[in-house]
């Protein structure tokens, strides 16, 4: 797989602190092993990987990286301890390419800094794997750790 | 009054309040938990001034909430909201009342083709129309006056609550009889106004709480498969887009009324880091904050509430009592505690009984988890 980086994405991994050579080896171990979230239409892909306290996210086609992301929270697990159906329409957009189930959109309980609190994410209920979209780590996540990193101060 | 005839605000008192009301949130220690009797009009009790002035005036309505933040030694932030909002951004009539927060008559949706109809405002619309002017008159009051009592909300309720801001109440509950997907039309646009409410103030301040949940949609008035469509899954929606949105970080669930059939529901609503779930009535009864915990304590912040027909009616000793109970089921649930009142602080509410409600706090809510 050969991945174009544009300038514009290497700029994003500058800024959350990410090499080339680590985001282009969490894009190929996902491709090897299958797991990754795909894209509805196929064409889109999210891979995640962890480095130091850093979870972080390389959203690609198959010849480029569209985006990356991070978050500092930690992802420990779905809130509520398991994963039950809901009332309510839990589809994403996304389905766990190894499993190929819809990823449902759900609370998962994140840690940082000591404080373990909920966060919407993106879960494949037949394997457990745990995502978080771009918009939430972007916005909510990221609004979220500065905050913490204040008050805990 | 001008800001000059408040003194100004005691900053031990507000440095010891900031810490009491961080730990429920970042799980910070501190002494004790903190009280939030959701004081809006009631402040101007305390100055001599009716609602009717507190809502004509949203500078000097957030100096009173400030001041009375301190005299009852509560959560420390300047409010600023009514349950009516966004009617008048739509084309409806806000009615000024003396005794109660602003009312509205003369809603848009009149027919089922209003609901076809009708648009929903962008965020740039939004921003100019007359709910958000006075809101961010009040929230500029407080960050310029006030700066260390300044968290942003937006007053949003659940999408019921909305869609009954733009029709009647009776009209809607016709509806869900008569036809149903009429008002899940509305419930759709009532979310996706909320969306761009949420973002006009996320625009405006940064980081914000929006207020949300379901107030009309409770047992009293609906049975769980309707508070489920309408209410629920809408709001649940709602919630999810208004984060994506980069709106939040704050979320609080203000579950007003009895909630006895549908309160499981809400344990799997989206919940950002910073989600605060407060339940009024499980029945005729309280919301037993030890049910709230049991439910919730695992999931996010706890808001468990005192009686506010008590507050408003009760003695010191009920008030106390009552308060007393749910600060002892409460105040370790692991993911923070706040006590308050099942719904606003009422209006004419005598002050003793707002005393008793932080006096149990004092005396019952000291942390052992700690
Ligand atoms: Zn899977």
């Amino acid at each position: 797989m050969d991945i174009k980086i544009t300038e514009q994405v290497d700029n994003l991994l500058k800024d959350n602190g990410v090499r080339k050579e680590e985001i282009l080896d969490i894009i190929k171990k996902a491709e090897s092993s299958g797991q990754k979230l795909k894209s509805k239409d196929g064409n889109t892909c999210i891979a995640k990987g962890a480095s130091e306290n850093l979870t972080i996210y390389a959203v690609y086609s198959a010849t480029e990286l569209l985006d990356v992301y991070a978050h500092k929270m930690n992802i420990l697990g779905i809130t509520g301890g398991e994963i039950k159906p809901v009332e309510y329409d839990d589809a994403s957009d996304w389905i766990c390419a190894k499993c190929g189930e819809v990823a449902l959109e759900r609370n998962v309980d994140m840690s940082y800094l000591g404080v373990t609190r909920p966060g919407p994410g993106l879960v494949c209920a037949k394997c457990g794997e745990m995502y978080v979209s771009a918009g939430m780590a972007k916005s909510t996540l990221k609004t979220a750790e500065a905050i913490l990193e204040e008050k805990r101060a | 009054m001008p800001a000059q005839d408040y003194i100004p605000i005691d900053q031990n008192w507000l440095g010891n309040a900031g810490k009491l009301w961080t730990t429920p949130w970042v799980d910070k220690p501190s002494d004790r938990v903190i009280v939030d009797p959701i004081i809006l009009s009631h402040a101007a009790t305390l100055f001599r001034k009716n609602a009717g002035y507190f809502y004509s005036n949203p500078d000097e309505a957030v100096r009173m909430v400030c001041a009375a933040c301190e005299l009852y030694d509560v959560t420390p932030v300047g409010h600023y909201l009514y349950a009516d909002y966004w009617g008048a951004d739509y084309g409806a009539e806000i009615k000024i009342q003396t005794n109660a927060p602003p009312g509205i008559t003369n809603r848009p949706i009149k027919t089922a083709e209003d609901v076809d109809k009708f648009e929903v405002l962008s965020t740039e619309e939004l921003v100019k129309g007359p709910t958000l002017a006075t809101h961010y008159k009040a929230l500029d009051t407080v960050k310029n006056e006030y700066p260390q009592m300044f968290a942003p909300i937006t007053q949003l309720g659940g999408t019921m609550e909305v869609a009954t801001n733009w029709a009647s109440i009776e009209d809607v509950f016709m509806w869900m009889i008569t036809e149903p997907e009429l008002v899940d039309k509305l419930c759709i646009k009532a979310g996706d106004h909320m969306v761009n409410a949420c973002r006009a103030t996320a625009e405006r301040y940064g980081a914000n709480v929006m207020i949300t949940g379901s107030v009309i949609a409770s047992g009293d008035l609906m049975d769980r498969e309707q508070i489920k469509r309408f209410s629920y899954q809408p709001v649940s929606r709602a919630v999810r887009k208004v984060l994506s949105a980069g709106a939040g970080p704050g979320v609080y669930y203000h579950l007003c009324g009895n909630h006895t059939d549908d309160f499981d529901l809400w344990k799997d609503a989206p919940m950002s880091p910073f989600t605060i779930v407060q339940i009024g009535y499980d029945g005729q009864k309280i919301f037993p904050t030890s049910k709230l915990v049991e439910n919730f304590g695992d999931r996010c912040t706890c808001f468990g509430t005192v009686d506010t027909k008590l507050v408003d009616r009760g003695t010191p000793a009920q008030v106390y009592a009552q308060a007393k109970e749910q600060v002892l089921a409460g105040k370790d649930s692991p993911r923070g505690f706040i006590l308050g009142t099942a719904c606003e602080c009422p209006t004419n509410a005598p002050p003793v009984n707002v005393h008793a409600l932080v006096r149990a706090a004092k005396d019952f809510g000291k942390y052992e988890k700690f």
